[in-house]
């Protein structure tokens, strides 16, 4: 079958500075926004850009990556010419490994890409919350002929190093690249989407296969730099890698803003509504006789009968009578008991919070095990963990999944 | 549950309800939200492992053909598995609108022939209620009965039923159709189950009547010749057969009377979301004892009311009492009490709708809208500042003129 352009998704990250976040699933597969889970950004993404072919690379935990992707359905990937194929790492004749970098994972699936003998190939990752119409970045991509085209955004400058930043003419074409240069040329970032001319990405893919090089930024792009037509496409809207914690708690807040980002209803974000294992729809939230809600999201399922106030609810969370839930993530199926309290917490799936318990609660000490992931007050509360009732535990706290939690947790302790 | 095949009723045209049926069966009218009322019943066959089920629609089917679709989100897909929808045909002989219940089924014997069921079960798509079929199937398979008609015991004694005289054995001895006065308190749930050739046999010789209804006809002409069973319900179990009814069953929600997290009722989350997904409800505003759906956007005041989703609320309006269908508007320091707005309807600003008026029943329509409840109609637009009485049914895409709408009104 002929396509004029494919998408590969990477979606094998970790996302080990989301630490418990991502101990059970893909970074791609975090819930996100109540509803959604990150790759789902990605993913509508390309639907809305009519791109109808994507291989998805997966390698870390993609069992609920796979489940959520299912056959493509809900973002209208499935028919006889339109498909989302999930690519794992497989054992072959010749290449027999894990993936071991982004360019390695689509150069051990270039038998997927020729079988649809796309003209341009889109790569893209699962880890970002954007929305971008990829058919502008492909018209821009033609226009300037271009053999590959990075897609740039503008950092503030003390935050340069943290990327791979590009230096372009005026033309747009790149003519420097450095991955976290110590003194960055420019703010331009690469955001991780590229779209190549496919004959000049296979070349690259077996030269830097050649070489030992296995990533995109630190191996292909640098060697294409040398002989081809590299560009960069600006884009100026609101993105965010949401790799850490923090930056993961904002993006979610930023839903609840006066004039929220990302705007989802208007970019048609779409998800996968039916879970595998749910018998019935869930109904449609519930808010009871004593429930006051300020300035949050509440997905279907909900009952709310406590206070909620500037936080975003998964479906099925329960917030008894007396409870208190602020600036909080609550995934599915949780249970915050009566007269307890949560404050600046994530909360995973099918946590039970007993009665009177105080989440959130303390002194502002950084997390002793992991200070690089929680230092700003966030208390992280891993899947199917219980908190006993009266039990306090402090800011940047990590609960591990399963903890049955039955002492004091202070500020900056990991249960 | 392979050896059952199942009808649902789902046709009949009901003018009861004014302009909330004015383009959909009752069976197609929104409920608790996200649902539609067939769900109940499409979902009950579900969960008994029903391998098999024809609708029977013929008044404006086409909400009901989309909402149902291949019927997947119901596990009706399969090659063992199927859902069809059985609209009226024109064949070498026959060739008519169906005339009632029992000519809907006679006309699709074929489809019955197709699966050769050793039973039958034949069930109404406009009852609002949770039932293991199993257990009744057994019964009926159990006491080898021709018939097995299902009741439930009613508080009130409607003539709008039929009723059931049930003797210590669990034989129906007598039954009749919407009496002056019920004879019992054992209402027909119009679900039955039929040996397949007893359903067949009936069928055909009803086929030479007049009048071709189950609960009417057949099953007082099968009372002499054959074993009747009555299986007693006593679940909770409504309908929605008056505007009245319809709104008192939603209502049910909000009084703990229905408790949908245990009824596991299934439905097409994809049919209205196909055109704006919709993210979680935004709710910056009081809401106390509602429903409130996907895509609601609250800012307002909500109380003892349910919204489906993509309702939006603005700062200063409030909502009581009321039922709001999906994607309707209601404008700042709007007043609704005790209203039903239709999708996609638009109140502006600073109107007072179904506030005043509520002792003043409908001119038109004295018997049906009389309670305090208004209606406003598919796509209606009403303009800032305008009062709307109570009992007042506005159809949809009226004009609206004037700025006062007189309590019990029609407009068309």
């Amino acid at each position: 079958m002929k396509k004029e352009i494919i998408a590969m998704l990477l979606a094998g990250g970790a996302g080990s500075r989301l630490n418990i976040l991502a101990r059970h699933r893909a970074k791609p597969a975090i819930p996100f926004g109540g509803i959604y889970r990150i790759i789902d950004f990605t993913m509508s993404n390309i639907a809305n850009s009519s791109i109808d072919v994507v291989g998805v690379l997966t390698q870390y935990k993609p069992l609920s990556l796979m489940e959520h992707i299912d056959n493509g359905k809900p973002w209208d990937m499935f028919g006889r010419t339109r498909l989302v194929e999930i690519l794992p790492p497989k054992t072959g004749e010749a290449s027999s490994d894990w993936y071991k970098g982004t360019s390695d994972a689509v150069y051990q699936n270039v038998a997927f890409i020729n079988d649809f003998s796309p003209e341009l190939v889109l790569v893209v990752s699962g880890d970002h919350i954007y929305h971008m119409n990829y058919a502008e970045l492909i018209a821009y991509h033609r226009k300037k002929r271009a053999d590959a085209t990075v897609c740039l955004i503008p950092v503030p400058l003390r935050d340069a190093h943290n990327f791979g930043i590009a230096e372009t003419a005026r033309t747009g074409r790149i003519r420097t690249w450095i991955e976290k240069p110590q003194k960055p040329p420019s703010n331009l970032a690469s955001m991780g989407i590229y779209v190549f001319t496919t004959n000049v990405l296979m070349k690259a893919l077996v030269t830097t296969a050649r070489t030992s090089g296995v990533d995109f930024a630190k191996n292909v792009i640098p060697q294409l730099l040398k002989e081809h037509r590299v560009y960069g496409y600006e884009f100026n809207d609101y993105w965010r890698d949401v790799g850490t914690i923090d930056a993961y708690w904002n993006a979610n807040m930023d839903l609840l803003a006066r004039d929220p980002e990302p705007k989802i209803a208007n970019w048609r974000i779409k998800t996968n509504l039916h879970v595998k294992g749910e018998i019935g729809d869930r109904p449609s939230a519930y808010l009871g006789r004593s429930a006051r809600v300020r300035n949050s999201l509440i997905s279907r399922g909900c009952v709310i009968e406590g206070t909620v106030s500037h936080s975003v609810l998964s479906p099925g969370v329960r917030v008894e009578k007396n409870a208190t839930v602020s600036d909080s993530i609550i995934f599915h199926d949780a249970v915050i008991s009566s007269g307890a309290s949560v404050d600046t917490v994530i909360i995973d799936k099918s946590v039970t919070i007993e009665t009177s318990a105080r989440l959130g609660h303390g002194t502002m000490k950084i997390n002793r095990r992991y200070p690089q992931h929680l230092s700003t007050g966030i208390t992280v509360v891993g899947k199917k963990a219980r908190i006993a009732a009266k039990i306090t535990v402090g800011k940047n706290c990590i609960i591990q999944p399963e903890a049955y939690v039955k002492r004091n947790c202070t500020s900056g302790s990991t249960k | 549950m392979s050896n059952v095949l199942a009808f649902v009723l789902a046709g009949g045209r009901v003018d009861e309800l004014l302009c909330l049926t004015e383009r959909r069966p009752k069976s197609a009218l929104p409920i608790f939200g996200i649902y539609r009322i067939i769900d109940c019943v499409l979902s009950n066959l579900m969960h008994a492992g029903i391998e098999h089920v024809g609708v029977l629609s013929q008044y404006r089917p086409s909400a009901l053909v989309r909402h149902i679709g291949t019927g997947e989100h119901w596990d009706f897909i399969g090659r063992k598995r199927g859902i069809r929808i059985l609209p009226p045909y024109r064949g070498f002989k026959a060739s008519d609108w169906y005339k009632g219940t029992a000519d809907a089924v006679y006309q699709n014997c074929a489809y019955i022939e197709e699966f050769n069921p050793r039973s039958v079960l034949i069930a109404s798509a406009d009852h609002v209620y949770r039932m293991d079929y199993r257990p009744f199937v057994q019964h009926h398979i159990e006491t080898d009965a021709d018939v097995t008609v299902c009741f439930t015991r009613t508080r009130k004694r409607s003539s709008r039923f039929g009723y059931g005289i049930i003797d210590r054995t669990g034989h129906l001895k007598k039954y009749v159709e919407k009496p002056e006065t019920p004879p019992s308190t054992w209402a027909s749930m119009t679900l039955y189950l039929f040996k397949t050739d007893v359903l067949i046999d009936a069928l055909e010789n009803n086929a030479h009547e007049t009048s071709h209804e189950f609960g009417r006809d057949v099953l007082p002409a099968l009372m002499n010749k054959h074993r009747i069973r009555a299986y007693r319900f006593s679940g909770y179990w409504a309908y929605a057969r008056t505007i009245d009814s319809y709104y008192a069953t939603n209502m049910d929600v909000l009084h703990s009377k229905v408790d949908l997290s245990k009824w596991q009722v299934r439905t097409n989350l994809v049919e209205r979301c196909a055109h704006s997904e919709r993210m979680p409800a935004s709710i910056n505003g009081d809401v106390v004892n509602s429903v409130i759906s996907d895509g609601c956007t609250v800012n307002g005041t909500v109380r003892n009311s349910i919204l489906s989703p993509g309702v939006i609320i603005e700062n200063g309006a409030q909502v009581t009492d009321s039922i709001i269908y999906h994607d309707a508007h209601v404008g700042r320091k709007t007043h609704l009490k005790k209203t039903i707005c239709d999708k996609d309807t638009t109140i502006g600003e600073n109107c007072a709708i179904g506030v005043s008026g509520e002792e003043t029943p409908s001119r038109e329509y004295p018997e049906l809208l009389h309670s305090g409840i208004t209606l406003i109609g598919k796509k209606c637009t009403i303009p800032p500042g305008t009062t709307i009485g109570a009992n007042t049914a506005i159809y949809s895409a009226s004009e609206i003129g004037m700025r006062t709408i007189e309590p019990g009104s029609t407009l068309r």
